[in-house]
């Protein structure tokens, strides 16, 4: 394809309504109606906040019995799903691919020298008249902006999305210092006013509805009961407007920072990124290490991925790059600018066997095509970053030990690795961590025993078929004793019959689903038969 | 480094060096060449103005094609049917738009000027802001808004309605042209704040309902300027 030329079709915007700020209008709003939702309210506790080594099983279960749930997350991931594919393919075409490997190349290449460009960045920030402050962990990265804020006499405090301030539990230590902290992303608005965390990296409350949003906004804010999106948008705005006039520190996070530059940027489609960083006094950003790339130039090409990876959009509303405070001939802008460059796990991230994992630009495409995440939500992975790519880095960032179920909560069936824009092989670091879990003798011993059989048994032919037939009658004979075998129809599953109650080691398989019998014939049946029948063709 | 806090940034870097497995920083090689026949999407031979229009439409800006010498009539007309009363203009030096202000005072309308009191306070309460861009891209139908003297970061972001004035002459086909035009400059030679800007202020967070103007403007009407 011509790279020049146009798309065949119009981006895929969702056939949704546009409303235009000012008093709105109940009956301008044709969304979907599914505002009957009863599925989140208030929480005690952060529900990220969990006991540690956390296992997903209630979680797990909790979700995959939630109707209602499984209906948001599925929906709105799959819509996700086929836009990030339609726009890609209608912008790179056959370079999709190679698209994803330069920005794969381009990532790993900052990584493989990070030393190099944080030293670069610092120089060019500091010249540029920003401060910049280095965090080994949350920790020390709250203590930083608790310094800040003191200094500065903070009040009150505007603050954009950003995954890595959701690592460190900011807020409460800004407010245990008498620092009002407000979140404007209206997701992360609604989550706060519940006391909710975020479940997906970019759609942080996919897993509530509009009535959710309703009760929170009636309780909290004390407005009239409106399950209307554009009048709970119009709500919002009002009161955020005045947030951001009256505060004096704004925070944000950074999608990016440009190593020869010296610059922070944030990628925000609602605004309230280019707000946080611009109205008030004193500007805070937290940033991840692992963000930086070399410059502008190899920042383009990740634009370019991110949010048509990320939600099927050319580019996301408002890119802004923010190099340093107010220049003296500017009206506006923060006259102090910090940086706080967070480790908090990711340098012991970096070594060589697992660095390609610290590419992730958090554009959220692996949860959108996971069909793990799509049953569970994003809450069931106990950490900020969920979905395939929460089910790799959280281990690493964590701890292994503190999360042995993530590992395991894939079917490794690749799509991830697929949607991945930085072409990160999340499927091989899956197995590799679920290998170090053995090594470590972090899975229990008899899973390790179960293991080492099976692996014994698949390195023989003979003990290979014995297994293979050992298990196909003991599941025929099972499903049998169920009295499901030959359960009606056409369909060739139904008519040999399905295990919903199988012994042992696969219980919890079956627990949640039905298991399909093996059929009456092994591949390896069909393989020998398929061969004799060829020589005897040929003879 | 003076002034920091939090850890010292000598001894952070080096456990990032020691995790890479080097004793001492060395120079990064050359880091990947931007290959532009896979980055590239749109050229200098495309029709820039139709492919800007074109892109700025679909992710739901309304655009004008117009002639310089009409440029005045059609922000009226827009200013009239989003009946403003209040505007904020930043247009530097653009010679099509001296004579604007004068035009909107002369309907009635309210100049204020923000330019009068430090920080973004005078612009909350006003109905539209007007600027010019530093640039455009036909690629997406992106526009470049930097802040400077005649620029504030608030222009473009806090009035209800954008009306952004672009100059065909100011369309480049693709980003990449945009970073060829300031490569080389480094951070301080950069403003403090560039705004690529692709649509009206847009969010899906409640029900994947899409709702314009959330915290931005809701609207934005280009003035696609096609003989300046």
């Amino acid at each position: 394809m011509n790279p020049a030329s146009l798309p065949k079709s119009p981006p895929p915007e969702p056939k949704d309504v546009h409303v235009l700020p000012g008093p709105t209008d109940g009956s301008a709003f044709t969304g979907a109606a599914m505002g009957q939702g009863n599925i989140t309210e208030i929480h005690d506790t952060n529900p990220l906040d969990v006991t540690l080594p956390y296992h997903m099983q209630p979680r797990v279960e909790k979700a995959t019995h939630d109707a209602q749930l499984q209906q948001f997350v599925n929906s709105a991931t799959l819509s996700k799903d086929r836009a990030r594919k339609r726009i890609c393919l209608e912008a790179f075409g056959d370079n999709y691919n190679r698209m994803r490997e330069l920005g794969g190349r381009i990532k790993q290449h900052t990584l493989d020298h990070l030393d190099y460009y944080l030293e670069q960045f610092v120089t060019n920030a500091a010249a540029a008249g920003a401060k910049v402050h280095f965090a080994e962990t949350t920790d020390e990265a709250n203590g930083i902006c608790l310094d800040i804020a003191r200094k500065c006499g903070a009040k009150l405090c505007v603050k954009s999305k950003s995954m890595v301030t959701e690592e460190m539990h900011l807020l409460p230590k800004l407010e245990s210092i008498g620092v009002e902290t407000v979140e404007t992303d209206l997701g992360e608005f609604i989550l706060q006013l519940d006391k909710d965390a975020p479940s997906h990296i970019v759609q942080p409350m996919i897993h509530k509805d509009r009535a959710a949003t309703a009760r929170a906004f009636t309780r909290e804010l004390h407005v009239e009961y409106t399950e209307d999106p554009g009048k709970l948008c119009q709500i919002a705005r009002n009161l955020l407007r005045n947030k951001y006039r009256q505060a004096d520190m704004g925070i944000c996070g950074g999608n990016f920072l440009i190593a020869d530059t010296g610059t922070v940027v944030i990628c925000t489609n609602e605004g309230n990124g280019r707000l946080c960083t611009s109205a008030p006094r004193v500007l805070v950003a937290f940033v991840g290490i692992e963000k930086l790339v070399p410059s502008l130039e190899h920042l383009g090409v990740l634009l370019k991925l991110l949010a048509r990876s990320a939600t099927g959009q050319p580019l996301t509303v408002y890119n802004h790059f923010m190099t340093g405070p107010r220049r003296p001939d500017e009206h506006d802008g923060p006259e102090e600018m910090h940086i706080i460059l967070v480790d908090n796990g990711r340098v012991k991230t970096l070594k060589e066997e697992t660095r390609e994992m610290l590419r992730c630009i958090r554009c959220g495409a692996c949860l959108n095509t996971c069909p793990v995440y799509r049953k569970i939500g994003g809450h069931a992975y106990g950490s900020v970053y969920s979905g395939p790519i929460g089910a790799i880095l959280t281990p690493m960032l964590k701890g292994l030990g503190n999360y042995p179920d993530l590992p395991h909560a894939s079917s490794l069936c690749g799509a991830c690795y697929e949607a991945c824009p930085v072409k990160i092989n999340i499927p091989k670091f899956l197995i590799q961590l679920r290998r170090d879990q053995i090594k470590q003798k972090i899975t229990r011993w008899p899973d390790r025993l179960i293991y080492r059989v099976w692996a014994a048994t698949l390195r023989n032919s003979l003990t290979y078929r014995l297994g293979g037939w050992m298990q196909k009658w003991m599941f025929r004979l099972q499903a049998r004793g169920n009295g499901s075998l030959g359960r009606a129809g056409s369909d060739p599953y139904a008519s040999r019959g399905w295990l919903s109650d199988a012994p042992g080691p696969v219980k919890s398989w079956t627990r949640e689903r039905d298991m399909p019998t093996p059929p009456a014939r092994s591949f390896r049946q069909w393989w020998d038969e398929h061969e004799k029948d060829k020589k005897s063709k040929e003879a | 480094m003076k002034g920091h806090l939090g850890a010292d940034p000598a001894e952070f870097i080096a456990r990032v060096r020691a995790a890479l497995g080097r004793s001492r920083t060395e120079p990064a090689p050359p880091p990947p060449a931007v290959d532009e026949t896979i980055a590239r999407l749109a050229r200098p031979s495309d029709d820039l103005v139709a492919l800007f229009e074109k892109r700025a439409t679909l992710v739901g800006m309304k655009v004008r094609r117009i002639k310089s010498a009409d440029l005045t009539r059609e922000v009226l007309a827009v200013l009239e049917s989003v009946s403003a009363r209040r505007v904020v203009v930043g247009v530097g030096s653009l010679p099509q738009a001296l004579g604007l202000k004068e035009s909107i005072r002369r309907k009635g309308i309210e100049v204020v000027d923000w330019q009068a009191a430090p920080g973004l306070d005078t612009q909350y309460d006003t109905d539209a802001g007007i600027t010019d861009v530093h640039a455009a891209l036909a690629e997406t139908g992106t526009m470049i808004c930097n802040s400077d003297a005649g620029h504030s970061r608030g222009l473009s972001l806090i009035p209800p309605v954008h009306i952004p004035l672009v100059r065909a002459s100011d369309i480049l086909p693709d980003m990449l042209d945009y970073w060829a035009r300031i490569k080389g400059k480094r951070g301080r030679e950069l403003p403090s704040s560039m705004a690529f800007i692709t649509g009206p202020s847009k969010t899906a967070d409640i029900e994947g309902v899409l709702i314009t103007g959330v915290h931005g403007p809701g609207a934005v009407h280009v003035m696609l300027v096609e003989d300046a």
